[in-house]
């Protein structure tokens, strides 16, 4: 185009003074639009290398004449026009730019990934875009570094990072060409959250650098939401996490009730029908004495039964209610309330062996005497209701390290090891084992509550070989 | 800095001076002793200012005396001009051992566009000069042209080069943005210009000196800053100066 306008000002009338001499004007304007400065600078030589030699002439030829002045002006006024337009050009472009990287760190930053593999893909987007050789990025207090291995405590970065100011280094001198870095602080408020740091070969203007710098506070403070929102995310997915497990929780013990109602009333019913049917009995018919005891003693052993899960009951409301079970302490040997309990079962259950090894003198007890009772002979009874009819349940007990420990061993079927936990619920039942016996889920949360009330521990393990081991601690007096 | 190099070598130019003033010597050969101390002053300055490792650099004092020999040997012997030759030999083997001077492979686009800058100044110098300021056009014989850009090509170019990019340029760039130290390497080039008494003295020539070379040094800086070469300022400076060649104002 310069060639066709300096042909067409070459043919009209040779006059720098020619109205040909403004078309100049579109060649730098397109050059200054397309390339920025330099383009549009480069274009105006170009015309006033075009243009020059007609002014020159008239000057030689007529002297300093209107005409020669007109073009010198229109030489002057390209150069102008160039240099502007392209200035403008280049700030309009950088402000696209710059609005536009923005919204691709927004981008990088919305996505859901660590932060780690979220800073290497940030460095990627912002290399090309901020037009630098190399990028680097150092995140969550030096935790998170792309673009190098680590931080130097002598890098530009670390300088940054410990003094929050931006730094310009002209030369890194680590290369024959000049190197230009420039690092600025990440900052959300008056936190600095990070440092970014660039470089290329070439200049960094004023203006770019100020815009880093502004890049930096957008960048910190877009930064900054998305761990918020990376954090309001994770907390929002333990939240559901934790309403679906405690949903489920709810459900299971729901349906547990459910049991545990049509079980409670089943394990009710069964005494009261006995003692119904008995008295009866004993009410329409005459029954020599000897007989008339023993149905006594069925009816009383069905009465204790009754009183057991009344006990029960009301203990397991009072832990609902997040109240201990009512314990009176005395000072006490347990001794003799052991060896009374394995009694009491080899009378009544002669289908089974019971075994009671004591080791040497156990210690005594601050404890309340029933509730011991009732955790010794509940689970006596479970090894007895749980293990095959000949086979031998034992109780151990013995002292050691300021406790009294007493273990009963069954030769059950055991229980599986995710249920060894759980058996101490509330309703709980173990699943390969309910049907070998009846029971409300209660009496072993109920030693539980009971041990614990008196300081102690209990907890469920395998037997050698197989079967169940239940292990109760008690805190001994010195 | 040199300076007892460049002592020496204004020592050499002052008695060169005297003694073809008192017409002692013949004026062509003072003048290239002149000239090759002039140009053995700038070629030691770049050694001095880009040599590597103090070991294994090239001394500042060989470069400057391969240029002085250069050049007495171009104005005296028979076939002199081959003489030029010696002080890009010279520079193109001692190359690694300068590693800061730009003597690197240019992308060769980027040299071809360079030729083309030179070249369209240089056009535009000669249709400038011989339509608007009469300054005719010549077409010089081999003769009379070879010894010219055998000078241009192995003293004048290179040496402007070698020196106001690959030195000063290099050392001005670490320490300033671009467009002042291009500003402040222009105004030294044309210093350098000005007062080479080869340049005719007129108003025009004058004028038209500082408005090309201020062109030429401008695009051989930003050649220079872009590719850290001194090649595709030198072909730019080399296409230039033959047009310039072919103006019958060159003495």
């Amino acid at each position: 185009m310069l060639i066709g306008v300096t042909a067409g000002l070459a043919a009209a009338d040779v006059s720098p003074a020619s109205p040909w001499r403004h078309l100049y004007i579109v060649p730098v304007a397109v050059a200054a639009l397309r390339f920025g400065v330099a383009g549009g600078l480069i274009a105006a030589l170009a015309a006033v290398l075009a243009l020059g030699p007609f002014v020159l002439r008239e000057i030689e030829g007529h002297g300093p004449t209107r005409a020669a002045a007109e073009g010198a002006v229109t030489l002057v006024m390209l150069v102008v026009a160039g240099a502007a337009v392209g200035g403008l050009a280049v700030r309009a472009r950088r402000q696209r730019e710059r609005y536009e990287t923005l919204r691709a760190v927004q981008r990088t930053l919305a996505e859901s990934a660590p932060l780690e593999r979220t800073a290497a893909r940030l460095v990627a987007v912002l290399a090309p875009r901020l037009r630098v050789d190399a990028a680097g990025l150092v995140l969550d207090d030096r935790r998170v570094v792309a673009g190098a291995a680590h931080v130097d405590p002598r890098s530009v970065a670390a300088h940054v990072l410990a003094r929050r100011e931006p730094v310009f280094v002209i030369d890194t001198g680590m290369t024959p060409r000049p190197r230009r870095a420039v690092a600025v602080p990440l900052t959300s408020g008056d936190e600095t959250v990070g440092v970014l740091a660039v470089e290329r070969f070439g200049d960094f203007s004023r203006e770019e650098r100020d815009a880093l710098v502004g890049f930096g506070a957008a960048f910190g403070l877009a930064l900054d939401h998305a761990r918020l929102a990376a954090r309001q995310r994770r907390f929002a997915e333990e939240l559901e996490q934790q309403v679906s497990k405690a949903t489920a929780r709810l459900a299971e013990m729901d349906r547990l009730k459910s049991g545990f109602v049509a079980l409670a009333s089943h394990e009710l019913r069964t005494p009261l029908t006995a003692l119904q049917g008995f008295s009866e009995l004993l009410a329409t018919r005459p029954f020599a004495p000897a007989e008339v005891r023993r149905l006594a003693e069925i009816m009383r052993g069905e009465i204790e039964r009754l009183g057991r899960i009344v006990s029960d009951f009301l203990d397991l409301a009072r832990l609902e209610r997040g109240l201990a079970p009512a314990i009176r302490r005395s000072v006490l040997d347990p001794a003799p309330l052991i060896a009374a309990a394995v009694d009491l079962f080899r009378r009544t259950r002669t289908t089974h062996r019971l075994e009671l090894h004591v080791d040497g003198a156990l210690p005594r007890l601050d404890a309340d005497a029933d509730a011991l009772d009732r955790v010794l002979k509940n689970l006596i009874g479970n090894a007895l209701k749980y293990s095959p009819p000949g086979s031998c349940v034992r109780v151990h007990a013995r002292a050691g390290n300021g406790v009294m420990t007493v273990d009963v061993e069954d030769e059950g079927p055991g229980i599986p090891a995710d249920e060894r936990a759980r058996v101490f619920e509330p309703y709980y039942r173990v699943r390969d084992t309910a049907a070998l016996g009846p029971g409300t889920g209660l009496g072993l949360s109920v030693v539980k509550s009971l041990v614990e009330a008196h300081g102690g521990s209990v907890r469920a393990d395998a037997a050698p070989g197989t079967g169940t081991r239940m292990t109760v601690m008690l805190p001994a007096l010195p | 800095m040199p300076l007892p190099i460049l002592l020496a070598l204004g020592a050499v130019t002052a008695a060169a001076g005297a003694l073809a003033a008192a017409d002692l010597v013949p004026l062509t050969p003072a003048r290239a002793v002149g000239a090759g101390a002039a140009q053995g002053a700038l070629l030691a300055t770049t050694v001095a200012w880009t040599r590597g490792e103090p070991r294994v650099c090239p001394v500042p004092a060989v470069g400057a005396a391969v240029v002085l020999a250069g050049a007495i040997g171009a104005a005296l012997l028979p076939f002199g001009a081959l003489a030029y030759l010696a002080a890009p030999v010279w520079l193109w083997r001692q190359r690694h051992r300068l590693p800061s001077l730009g003597f690197v492979h240019p992308p060769l686009g980027l040299s071809a566009a360079a030729g083309a800058v030179g070249a369209l100044l240089g056009a535009h110098l000669l249709i400038t000069a011989s339509l608007t300021l009469g300054f005719g056009v010549h077409v010089p014989t081999v003769e009379h042209l070879a010894p010219w850009l055998a000078y241009d090509a192995c003293a004048n170019v290179l040496m402007t080069e070698a020196f106001f990019r690959g030195a000063l340029l290099d050392r001005v760039q670490r320490r300033w943005p671009f467009a002042p130290t291009a500003a402040f390497v222009t105004v030294m080039c044309l210093a350098r210009y000005l007062v080479d008494p080869l340049l005719p003295r007129s108003l025009e020539v004058t004028a038209g000196a500082i408005f090309y070379l201020t062109l030429l040094s401008l695009a051989n800086c930003w050649m220079y800053w872009r590719s850290g070469s001194v090649v595709p300022g030198i072909a730019a400076g080399v296409a230039f100066f033959a047009c310039y060649r072919l103006l019958h104002v060159v003495p």
